[in-house]
C-alpha cells in the first residue's frame, strides 16, 4: 500500500513536470492568438475594459461594441470568404420520417423563408415604407435598445433563402482540416468525402418549389390541415431575423403552419440546439449556424439510429459576422499573443477565424 | 535556596471554596509530600505555587519573594507527563533553555547532562509516543530540572505507573534529588510513597481544603520501606488521613 | 472505517476498478444494441471505457491542425493544478493566521466568528458570477481560494482550541512568553488539524476550479476542456477529461495524506 502511494505520488510529480515543460514549450513555437469562449455581452464588456484585444461574433454584438466606441471592425466575414453561408433552416430527420406530409410542410417553410427575406431586403432601404417596422423587429429580436446599432447590424448581414451545396462542401472540408470531427464517428458515417456529405445534408428541392410558387395566393397553396411545428432558434441572433419576420407577419400561419416555440428555445448556441433539441427530438424544424449542423450530425450522432440526423432546406443569411478589435489593433498579426473572444468551439465564428488566421499564416490556440 | 512559604492561602472557584487558610512551608532543600483525599485541592496548591492561578487571599512566597504571575523558578512535573508530543526527548528537555534564549550548544550540554542523569541515553531522538510511561516521566523530570528551578513541584508523578516501575522511579527520584538538591513539593495519593520519600508529610482535609496535620519523617536514607519506624509513622498518617477520607466520603452518602 | 491493507487490500482495489470498468462497458453495449436501457438516460451515448481510453491517449498532448493548436490534456491539467496550487497557497497564508488568531484569542474569535460563519456558508460556485465581474484576471484562482480557505480556517481554529491546556501550563512554567506559547505549543499542536484542513480544502478547491473554468473563461483548464468537448459533441474526450479530474483529485488527497504521515509522525 505504501509503495502504491509512492508510485501515485511520483505520477503526480511526473505529470506536473511534464506539464511545466509542455506548457513552456508550446507557446514558443510561435505566438498563437488565444481564443477564449465567452458570451456576446462579455465580449463587449471585456473589450471595453481592455481585457481582450478583440472578438469574433455575430451581429448585433459587433455593432453594439462599435457604437459604444469600445473598438472597431477589423474584418467583415464577407472579406474572409465572400458570400459564405451562415445560418440555415434545418429539419429533424426523425420528425421527417414519421410525418406523412413532411415534404409539403417543408416546401411551405422554404416559401416563408423566401417571402421574409424579400420583405427584409426591401425594407432594409431607408426610404422603404416598411423600414421602421423592420428596425422594430430587429431591435425586438436582437434584444437591442439602440436604433443606430440596429441599423448597423442590419447592414452587415446579407439575408438569403437559397442553399449552397458548393459552399457547404468547402465548410465541411475546412472543419475536417481543422481537426474538429471525431474521426471514429466520421468513419462510421460512411461519407466518402466532403461533397458526398454536403449532398446528403443539403436539399434544394424545397427552395425550388418556393421560387416556382412565390406568386401564388397563400390561401390557395396553404396546407389543408394546419400543423404544429416545434421551432427552435438562437437567442438574439439577428441572422435569424427572417424567421422572426415570418412569424410576426403571419407568413407561417397563412400557409397553415402553426409555430410552437420548442422546449429549450431560444438556445444559447447551435451546439445546444443540436444536442438537446434535434437529438432529443424536441425540435422539428429550427434555425442555427451551418457549422453546428455539420459537426453534430457527425460527432453527436448515434449512427445506430441516426438520432442527430438533420437536413438543411433553406438559407437564412450569408456573412454577418465581424472581427472587432481594440482601437489600437490594425491587423490580425497584432493579435498574436493576445486574447480574442469567440462564441465557442465549432461555431461559424470559430471556423471563420481559423480560416482568416490560416490565410495569414498565424496560429490560434484554444 | 528555595524556601517556600504559604500563609493563610485561600482559593475559591466560582462559589466553591477549594482552599481555606492553608499554611505550611517547604524549607530549602527539603522534600515535602502533600497527601489528601481526592479533590481536597492538592493540585490547586501546586498551581498556586507555580503562579498558574492566583490566590484570593494570603501570600505565597519563594525565598521571601511574593509569587505574582507565572513563577519561573519552579519546575512542574505533571501527572500525565504533559510532554510536547512533536518534540523528541532531547527537544522536550531543551524547551526551557530554548525559550530562555540560550545558545544551541548551551541547550545541548544541558540536555545531555539531564538525559544522562535520568538514564535516557540512547533515547534522545525518540518521540514521546515511542516511550513507556516510566521513561516519559523521566523526561518530565529532566525537563523540569533543565530549567534549573529552586523548587520542584510534582503532581502525582508516578500515579499512572505499575508498582514495580513506581518503586524504581522513587529510588531514581531520590538519587537525582540528592545530586541536585533542590526543594521538592510532591503530591501523592499514597501514604507509602509519602513516608518513603518525604522529610515531612503534609496531610490535607477536604471541603474546604485545609492543612490538617504535618508529620516529620526523621528517618535516614536509604530508608527501608517496611522498617518499624516507618510503620509507626505510616500508621499515624493513615489514621489522620482515614478520618479525612471518611469525612469526605460521608458527605457524598 | 476499516480497510484491508497490504497485498490483499490492493488486490481488492484493483479488482473493483476492473469490475466497474466492465460493468460500464457492458451497460453501454447492451444499450447500444437495444437489449437493456435505463429510462430517461441516453445510455447509448456514453462512450465506452475503450473509446474513452483512446480519446485520452489521443488528446494527451497538443495537436496542431493547420492554423489551430488544440491544447493537450496535459496542458489543461497543468493549468488547473497551477490555479489550485496558487489559490491554495494564498488560502494557506491567509487561513492559518486567521485560524490561529480566532482560535486563540477570545476577542478575535467574537469579532470574526459571525463573518466567517456567514461567508463560509456561501459555496465557492456562488461566487462565480461575482468574480466574473470584479476580477480582471485570476477570478478562477479566487474561486479556489474561497474553496480552500474555509476548511483551513475552521480546522485551524479547531486545532488551536483543542490544544492540551496542560501543555500550555507546562510551557508557562518553563518560562515561555505568550508569543512563544503560540509559536512553540499552539501551532505545532494544531498542525495535524491544519494539514487536514488543507487536504479537505484542496479537495473542495479542485472541484471548484473545474466549475469555475466552465464559466470564467481561459484558454486552458480541465473544466474548460470538458465543456468544449461537450460543445463539439466529442463525448469520449469529455469523459476522459472527467476521469482525469477524478484521478488527479484522488492523487492530490493521497499525496497530502502521505506528506502528513511522513512529517507528522508524532501523532499516536
Ligand atoms: N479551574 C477550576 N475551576 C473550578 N473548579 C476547580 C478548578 N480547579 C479545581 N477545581 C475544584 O477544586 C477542587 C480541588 O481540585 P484539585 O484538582 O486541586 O484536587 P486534588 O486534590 O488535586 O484532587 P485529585 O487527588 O483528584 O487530583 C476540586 O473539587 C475541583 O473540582
Ligand atoms: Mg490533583
Amino acid at each position: 500500500m505504501k509503495n502504491l502511494m509512492k508510485i501515485l505520488f511520483l505520477i503526480i510529480v511526473a505529470i506536473f513536470v511534464a506539464g511545466c515543460l509542455e506548457s513552456k514549450k508550446t507557446p514558443q513555437v510561435s505566438e498563437p492568438i488565444n481564443l477564449v469562449k465567452m458570451s456576446g455581452q462579455e465580449m463587449i464588456q471585456r473589450l471595453g475594459t481592455g481585457e481582450i484585444a478583440g472578438f469574433i461574433m455575430w451581429e448585433p454584438y459587433p455593432a453594439i461594441a462599435v457604437t459604444k466606441g469600445y473598438g472597431k471592425n477589423l474584418i467583415f466575414s464577407g472579406k474572409i470568404w465572400t458570400d459564405h453561408p451562415c445560418c440555415v433552416v434545418a429539419y429533424d430527420d426523425d420528425w421527417y420520417k414519421k410525418t406523412n406530409n413532411s415534404d409539403e410542410i417543408l416546401k411551405r417553410m422554404a416559401l416563408v423563408q423566401l417571402k421574409s427575406v424579400e420583405y427584409i431586403n426591401n425594407a432594409k432601404q431607408s426610404d422603404s415604407p416598411d423600414h421602421e417596422q423592420l428596425i422594430n423587429y430587429t431591435m425586438q429580436f436582437g434584444g437591442m435598445t439602440d436604433q443606430v446599432a440596429a441599423n448597423l447590424s442590419l447592414a452587415d448581414v446579407e439575408f438569403v433563402y437559397n442553399t449552397n451545396v458548393t459552399a457547404t462542401t468547402t465548410f465541411i472540408q475546412r472543419i475536417q482540416d481543422f481537426g474538429i470531427f471525431d474521426m471514429t464517428k466520421w468513419n462510421m458515417s460512411g461519407y466518402k468525402n466532403s461533397s458526398d456529405y454536403a449532398n446528403s445534408l443539403v436539399t434544394n428541392n424545397y427552395v425550388e418549389w418556393a421560387v416556382n410558387n412565390k406568386d401564388e395566393n397563400s390561401s390557395k397553396i396553404a396546407l389543408k390541415e394546419p400543423v404544429n411545428i416545434r421551432y427552435a432558434y438562437l437567442v438574439n441572433d439577428i441572422h435569424e431575423l427572417p424567421f422572426y419576420v415570418g412569424w410576426q407577419k403571419g407568413y407561417y400561419r397563412d400557409l397553415g403552419i402553426n409555430i410552437v416555440i420548442a422546449e429549450g428555445a431560444p438556445f444559447q448556441n447551435g451546439a445546444f440546439e443540436m444536442q438537446q433539441g434535434f437529438k432529443g427530438n424536441t425540435v422539428d424544424v429550427g434555425s442555427l449556424g451551418i457549422p453546428p449542423v455539420i459537426i453534430h450530425r457527425i460527432n453527436s450522432n448515434d449512427f445506430s439510429n441516426n438520432d442527430t440526423k438533420v437536413g438543411v432546406i433553406a438559407g437564412m443569411n450569408n456573412e454577418g459576422s465581424v472581427i472587432v478589435v481594440a482601437n489600437n489593433v490594425t491587423s490580425m498579426k497584432d493579435l498574436q499573443g493576445k486574447t480574442v473572444g469567440f462564441p465557442g468551439q465549432g461555431t461559424i465564428q470559430h471556423v471563420l477565424f481559423l480560416m482568416e488566421a490560416d490565410k495569414e499564416g498565424l496560429k490560434v490556440s484554444y | 535556596m528555595g524556601r517556600l512559604v504559604l500563609s493563610s492561602v485561600s482559593k475559591k472557584f466560582n462559589n466553591f471554596q477549594a482552599l481555606l487558610d492553608v499554611n505550611f512551608e517547604v524549607e530549602d532543600g527539603e522534600f515535602v509530600c502533600l497527601l489528601g483525599p481526592s479533590g481536597c485541592g492538592k493540585t490547586t496548591v501546586l498551581r498556586l505555587v507555580a503562579g498558574l492561578v492566583a490566590p484570593d487571599d494570603g501570600i505565597i512566597s519563594l525565598d521571601g519573594k511574593k509569587i505574582n504571575g507565572v513563577n519561573k523558578e519552579c519546575g512542574f512535573v505533571f501527572q500525565e507527563y504533559a510532554l510536547f508530543p512533536w518534540r523528541t526527548v532531547k527537544e522536550n528537555i531543551e524547551f526551557g533553555p530554548q525559550v530562555k534564549g540560550m545558545t544551541k550548544t548551551e541547550c545541548e550540554s544541558i540536555s545531555k547532562h539531564y538525559i544522562d542523569l535520568v538514564g535516557l541515553s540512547g533515547f534522545e531522538n525518540h518521540y514521546p509516543n515511542e516511550l513507556s510511561g516510566g521513561m516519559k516521566q523521566r523526561v518530565g523530570i529532566a525537563r523540569a530540572y533543565a530549567n534549573n528551578p529552586k523548587l520542584l513541584l510534582m503532581d502525582e508523578p508516578f500515579g499512572a505507573l505499575d508498582a514495580q516501575t513506581r518503586n524504581l522511579m522513587q529510588g531514581e527520584l531520590l538519587r537525582i534529588w540528592e545530586t541536585e538538591h533542590i526543594s521538592v513539593l510532591f503530591v501523592t495519593h499514597s501514604v507509602d510513597e509519602a513516608v518513603y520519600l518525604g522529610d515531612r508529610v503534609v496531610v490535607m482535609s477536604a471541603r474546604p481544603g485545609k492543612v490538617k496535620d504535618i508529620f516529620d519523617v526523621k528517618l535516614t536514607r536509604p530508608r527501608i520501606r517496611t522498617g518499624p519506624e516507618a510503620n509507626i509513622i505510616r500508621d499515624s498518617v493513615l489514621k489522620s488521613l482515614s478520618t479525612q477520607i471518611k469525612l469526605a466520603s460521608h458527605e457524598y452518602i | 472505517m476499516k480497510f484491508e491493507t497490504g497485498k490483499r487490500g490492493l488486490l481488492i482495489n484493483i479488482l473493483s476498478l476492473i469490475v466497474f470498468t466492465l460493468v460500464w462497458q457492458i451497460l453501454v453495449i447492451l444499450a447500444r444494441n437495444d437489449i437493456f436501457n435505463i429510462p430517461f438516460i441516453r445510455l447509448r451515448d456514453i462512450p465506452t471505457p475503450v473509446e474513452t481510453w483512446y480519446a485520452l491517449v489521443g488528446s494527451m498532448f497538443t495537436r496542431i491542425y493547420g492554423p489551430s493548436f488544440t491544447y493537450g490534456i496535459i496542458n489543461h491539467v497543468y493549468a488547473s493544478l497551477v490555479r489550485v496550487i496558487e489559490g491554495g497557497i494564498i488560502a494557506f497564508i491567509i487561513g492559518v493566521p486567521v485560524g490561529i488568531g480566532v482560535g486563540y484569542s477570545k476577542f478575535l474569535g467574537n469579532l470574526f466568528n459571525p463573518i466567517i460563519e456567514i461567508i463560509r456558508n456561501m459555496p465557492p460556485m456562488a461566487w462565480i458570477p461575482l468574480s466574473i465581474f470584479i476580477f480582471v484576471s485570476g477570478g478562477s484562482i479566487f474561486i479556489v481560494f474561497i474553496g480552500v480557505v474555509f476548511p483551513i480556517i475552521l480546522n485551524t481554529i479547531q486545532g488551536v482550541r483543542s490544544t492540551d491546556t496542560r501543555l500550555i501550563d507546562a510551557a508557562k512554567t518553563l518560562g515561555a512568553s505568550e508569543s512563544m506559547i503560540v509559536k512553540k505549543v499552539v501551532i505545532p499542536s494544531a498542525l495535524p488539524s491544519i494539514m487536514t484542513g488543507l487536504r479537505i480544502g484542496l479537495g473542495v478547491g479542485w472541484m471548484a476550479i473545474v466549475a469555475a473554468e466552465m464559466v470564467i473563461k481561459s484558454p486552458v483548464g480541465l473544466g474548460y476542456f470538458i465543456w468544449n468537448m461537450g460543445d463539439l459533441g466529442r463525448y469520449s474526450e469529455m469523459v476522459a477529461g472527467m476521469i482525469v479530474i477524478g484521478v488527479i483529485g484522488y492523487i492530490m488527497n493521497i499525496s497530502i495524506l502521505l506528506l502528513q504521515r511522513r512529517f507528522i509522525n508524532w501523532v499516536d
